[in-house]
């Protein structure tokens, strides 16, 4: 439920960010903090599935590709960049339409793999088909130009952020929300309750795939070049999972705590210990995961919790 | 006037064993029904066949004079019909009080009518002082308690209770069924599910049927039924059926 201290936490934290290029000195970093809310916003939407209903996809990068090459292929064939966009992210909910019918008729692991499968063909269809341009990749037109160019990327994807959280917000306050936890919890219980389980799931894929591939778009419009081995890597797949678990799935605020940790770190440690810092980003997370199960954010909700109620605690046991 | 439920030769198979075989029965609005049996006659599949989770091979069963032996379980809730599970599946995660609004979303879009009827609920089953706890955690005659709260919540007509005592103290399981007893005031017809527990069947049970071997071998009432030698040889073995009681 949003109390009324998490929207001043939103506030806060978007008050901050609105600030934070008030502190940056060069492209560099502010194509850091781009990255930082982009991902923030990718993690908030992989929230939906991965978060609240536990569907443990690790595909999600095919509808952050879908949107990249989308924009890219409307564009060149003279579709206004704006429009381009939002054209993308409806094919990306059509794909999601198609992958969920299949994928969500199987469980735990099963899902997992058969999500990075229907990625990994993407990755591969892209990579060889003609209109593409195969490995090679395609140009994709910058939305924004002149001087604050990054700033004007970084405060989109800070707007896509916060609509990604009020998104997340109303789901976790809404039938719709305590549906998907029911099914994360456990699926028989659920539909013992009368949940048409699928549908509910696919549901929360298809908004999670439309704000998945705005973040492409934007991804692959910042950086005005697409191949498929960067915006239909696995590794992008893995980044959005894991910001997310560790700052706490199922969370309002976790992706974005794990997100502002997680990228900032791994940022400082590429430049501190250049090649090694994959294995610092590992050691951390292994230190999550050992320690925070549920990740930062649900850490300190069960211990703000167990602080809260220790006497009912106690006449239950 | 058409029975609540309906079961008309129902049989089941799980590869070469015959689970089901054949088995009528019919219930009334209002009626608390037990199925008893020893372990492995067939009871938990005969919920999971009218809750939907299993399809039956043969046979049909009806709800209100409706055909449901094909439908999904969320199906089956939907029209009515809620159940709780042998072993208890709780939203562990979710506070007592969600879980029971979960069944309560049945009928409602909005969270304070859903947690006002699920609070409603609570008081009736008299565990409203655990509402704000997480369902793991809590004892089993919670649990027990959580499930049949769940199911109440969906408004069912008919609610199966799967081992509704088992693994409770004689003195949990007599409160619990006291409980029970009283279900039929919330418009609910009950059938229930149980192996021996037979104290509490014989106080609240107004019809018993009695599996073996997955087939119906008795059905009455609960003082006639246990007193059938077929029913002592079921339980108890052959040798004890002619001995005085």
């Amino acid at each position: 439920m949003i109390r009324s201290w998490k929207l001043w936490v939103l506030l806060a934290v978007v008050a901050a960010s609105c600030c934070l290029p008030l502190l940056v000195q060069n492209d560099y970093q502010m194509q850091v903090v781009f990255r930082i809310a982009l991902f923030a916003a990718l993690g908030l939407a992989w929230n939906l599935v991965g978060g609240y209903a536990g569907q443990l996809s690790l595909g999600h990068v095919a509808f952050f590709g879908v949107g990249a090459y989308g924009l890219a292929l409307f564009t060149s064939h003279s579709v206004p960049k704006w429009i381009s966009i939002f054209l993308a992210a409806i094919v990306a909910v059509i794909f999601a339409e198609i992958i969920g019918r299949i994928v969500f008729r199987l469980r735990g692991p099963y899902f997992t793999l058969a999500t990075i499968a229907f990625a990994e063909v993407l990755r591969l269809t892209a990579t060889n088909l003609k209109i593409t341009e195969g490995a090679i990749g395609l140009p994709t037109p910058a939305l924004f130009t002149g001087p604050s160019f990054w700033r004007l990327f970084y405060f989109s994807a800070v707007a896509l952020a916060v609509i990604a959280f009020l998104v997340n917000g109303w789901v976790s306050r809404s039938r719709f929300g305590y549906y998907l936890m029911a099914i994360r919890e456990d699926e028989e219980t659920a539909s013992a309750v009368g949940i048409d389980t699928p549908r509910y799931k696919l549901r929360s894929l298809l908004i999670s795939a439309f704000l998945t591939a705005l973040g492409g778009a934007l991804y692959g419009s910042a950086f005005q070049y697409i191949v498929p081995d960067n915006v239909l890597t696995i590794d992008v797949s893995l980044q959005i999972a894991i910001i997310t678990m560790l700052g706490g799935a199922g969370t309002l605020l976790g992706p974005v705590v794990g997100a502002v940790l997680l990228m900032s770190a791994s940022e400082l440690f590429k430049n501190q210990f250049q090649e090694s810092h994959l294995l610092i980003y590992g050691i951390l997370i292994v230190v999550v995961v050992l320690f925070l199960p549920e990740g930062i954010m649900g850490g300190l909700q069960q211990l703000f919790r167990w602080r809260k109620k220790p006497e009912t605690a106690r006449a239950a046991s | 006037m058409t029975a609540v439920l309906e079961l008309r030769n129902i049989a089941k198979r799980f590869g070469g064993l015959r689970a089901v075989k054949s088995v009528s029965f019919e219930m009334n609005a209002g009626e608390i029904l037990f199925i008893i049996g020893p372990n492995g006659a067939g009871k938990t599949t005969v919920f999971n066949l009218i809750s939907g989770f299993l399809h039956p091979d043969e046979g049909s069963i009806l709800f209100n004079g409706k055909d449901i032996s094909r439908l999904a379980p969320h199906h089956n809730a939907r029209l009515g019909i809620g159940r709780t599970f042998q072993i208890v599946k709780p939203l562990k995660n979710l506070t007592v009080l969600q879980n029971v609004m979960l069944g309560a979303f049945m009928h409602t879009g909005r969270l304070q009518q859903a947690e006002a009827e699920a609070g409603r609920i609570l008081d009736f089953l008299q565990m409203s002082h655990w509402k704000d706890l997480p369902a793991h955690g809590l004892p089993l005659a919670a649990l027990k308690r959580l499930e049949i709260a769940r199911a109440l919540a969906t408004k069912p007509k008919l609610v199966l209770l799967d081992e509704v005592v088992s693994g409770l103290t004689p003195g949990e399981a007599l409160a619990l069924a006291g409980l029970v007893k009283r279900l039929p005031e919330w418009g609910v017809s009950v059938v229930g599910g149980v192996e021996h527990v037979m104290q509490v069947v014989m106080k609240i049970a107004d019809r018993i049927v009695v599996l073996d071997y997955g087939a119906k071998i008795a059905e009455g009432k609960p003082a006639e039924v246990v007193s059938l030698p077929v029913v002592i040889e079921a339980y108890l073995g052959a040798k004890y059926k002619e001995l005085p009681k």
